[in-house]
């Protein structure tokens, strides 16, 4: 770290966003592994097949688990648009797309991280409901559970799809902005770029925490 | 192996005398266990298929329009589909079509996942909790790709189980459905691209209990397998080619000037 830095995430925040993702991306190789039939070496990884399906059914569970605090934690930043300032943003794609002179400002999460999140949370919830039948589809009635199957798939192109472009945005896309979820730390400058808003918010009602400077009370706390 | 002939098992309903000679044959070719079931109020015996009973004679009451009592019986197994949705579930390759294009089952390949369970138009395998391992008839493979008839067409003393080449049983099939005359038909060559056992029945297929009037891959089952499987990879390959072009392209995205907001962290920083 060094001076000019500010602490943009805290470390529950950071620890919740590793169990979710590490539990998503678990998820995503051990289901390619059953999904497709060229993919089944995966599960010499895990001692076989069977067993790939047993670290894919219990991940699942620890991804329920991160999922439900994720929301509780992101919910009102993340998961709710706030317009008409939102949809200004949308209307120029964030200006990732083509040139605009000004982009939009946004808080802590621009409606971009938004979607993906809400993405995320639906999808999520509906891999845990499907995935939950299909682990026990003896108590339900075979045209449901049938259905399980596609919509799990479903679910899975989405994630799948929005995976790659969190990676993308969230390292080389912006550079600078994957330090918010390894120290927490970012440069100012590049706060100032992608997320005004909320620096100047955060500015205004003194909570900013700049490296080397004297802490508040509770830096490392959970603020969320 | 390539010269096995693509078999066909017939089952003549009107044949069968429910003495459940097959049921039998079938455990002990297979060596599968008997296990206490309920009486039901039939003489159906088990009440279903089971992952250790893979055939069953159907015990069906039933009364024409003149009041006329009958007995149905019906063998009832798998039907050994040309397009099986079993196959094309499985995750593991466990359930295969043999060169004899019946459907078999590699056992230790099985995850116990009962995919198949759900896809199965006719409700045919069945899951052992213990084993965790999915059951169904296999045609016993063991004895047909030795030229053998499979245990049940072997012990049925009434001739309504017979196997052969495929299009010699339906011909006979459809040549018997001919002389039985009235509403008699031939049940399972005409869906999921024909089965390997078919039906000659005495009367309408809705008639029968248990028995799909027009079978078919599920729905669900080509949604999933034909469309979202192969988009998954299409999209994500998408987003990464797309990703490539917008860094190319556009650029990242990065601080304005970096005075700017070294500034802006030296003016406020004191405050």
């Amino acid at each position: 770290m060094k001076k000019g830095y500010v602490q943009v995430t805290d470390s529950y925040e950071r620890i919740l966003h590793w169990m979710l993702a590490i539990s998503c991306l678990l998820l995503c190789v051990t289901g390619l592994g059953m999904m497709f039939q060229t993919f089944n070496f995966i599960g010499y990884l895990f001692g076989g097949l069977k067993n790939l399906k047993l670290v894919h059914n219990f991940t699942g569970l620890v991804f329920a688990a991160s999922l439900v605090l994720v929301i509780r934690m992101w919910w009102k930043e993340a998961g709710v648009f706030v317009f008409p300032e939102d949809l200004d943003w949308i209307k120029v794609a964030g200006g990732y797309l083509w040139h605009v002179d000004k982009v939009p400002e946004t808080g802590k999460y621009n409606p971009g991280q938004k979607l993906f999140f809400l993405t995320v949370v639906a999808a999520g919830i509906m891999m845990i409901v499907t995935g939950l039948i299909m682990w026990f589809p003896g108590v339900f009635p075979v045209e449901l559970v049938r259905w399980m199957y596609p919509l799990h798939a479903l679910g899975f192109v989405a994630i799948f799809a929005f995976f790659f472009i969190h990676l993308y945005l969230g390292t080389i896309g912006n550079p600078g902005t994957v330090q918010a979820m390894i120290t927490g730390w970012m440069d100012k400058a590049v706060v100032k770029k992608q997320h005004p808003g909320w620096l100047r918010e955060m500015e205004h009602e003194g909570k900013l925490i700049v490296w080397g400077e004297e802490k508040k009370d509770d830096a490392h706390g959970h603020h969320a | 192996m390539n010269k096995q002939p693509e078999l066909v098992k017939l089952i003549d309903t009107t044949l069968c005398t429910a003495c459940r000679g097959c049921q039998v044959a079938c455990k002990q070719w297979n060596e599968l266990p008997g296990l206490k079931t309920k009486q039901m109020g039939t003489y159906q015996n088990p009440p279903d298929l089971q992952w250790n009973t893979w055939t069953l004679i159907r015990f069906q009451e039933y009364e024409d329009k003149d009041g006329n009592f009958q007995w149905i019986f019906r063998k009832d197994g798998c039907m050994h589909c040309t397009d099986a949705a079993c196959v094309k579930v499985c995750p593991s390759g466990a359930l295969y079509y043999t060169p004899m294009k019946t459907v078999g089952i590699h056992r230790d390949k099985c995850i116990g996942c009962k995919e198949c369970v759900a896809a199965c138009p006719f409700h045919i395998p069945k899951h052992d909790a213990k084993t965790d391992k999915v059951y169904k008839c296999d045609l016993c493979y063991s004895r047909i790709k030795e030229s053998h008839a499979p245990a049940c067409v072997k012990s049925c003393p009434t001739g309504a189980l017979t196997i052969g080449d495929k299009d010699t049983m339906i011909k006979k099939a459809y040549a018997r459905v001919k002389e039985l005359g009235g509403d008699a038909n031939v049940y399972g060559d005409k869906f999921v691209n024909g089965t390997h056992v078919i039906y000659v029945l005495q009367f309408k297929p809705e008639v029968y209990d248990e028995l799909p009037v027009n079978p078919t891959v599920p729905a669900s089952v080509t949604l999933w397998k034909d469309l979202l499987k192969p988009l998954s990879l299409l999209g994500a390959g998408g987003v990464i080619g797309g990703a490539f072009f917008h860094y190319m392209i556009h650029g990242p995205k990065v601080p304005d000037e970096q005075n700017g907001g070294q500034d802006s962290v030296n003016t406020e920083g004191g405050k």
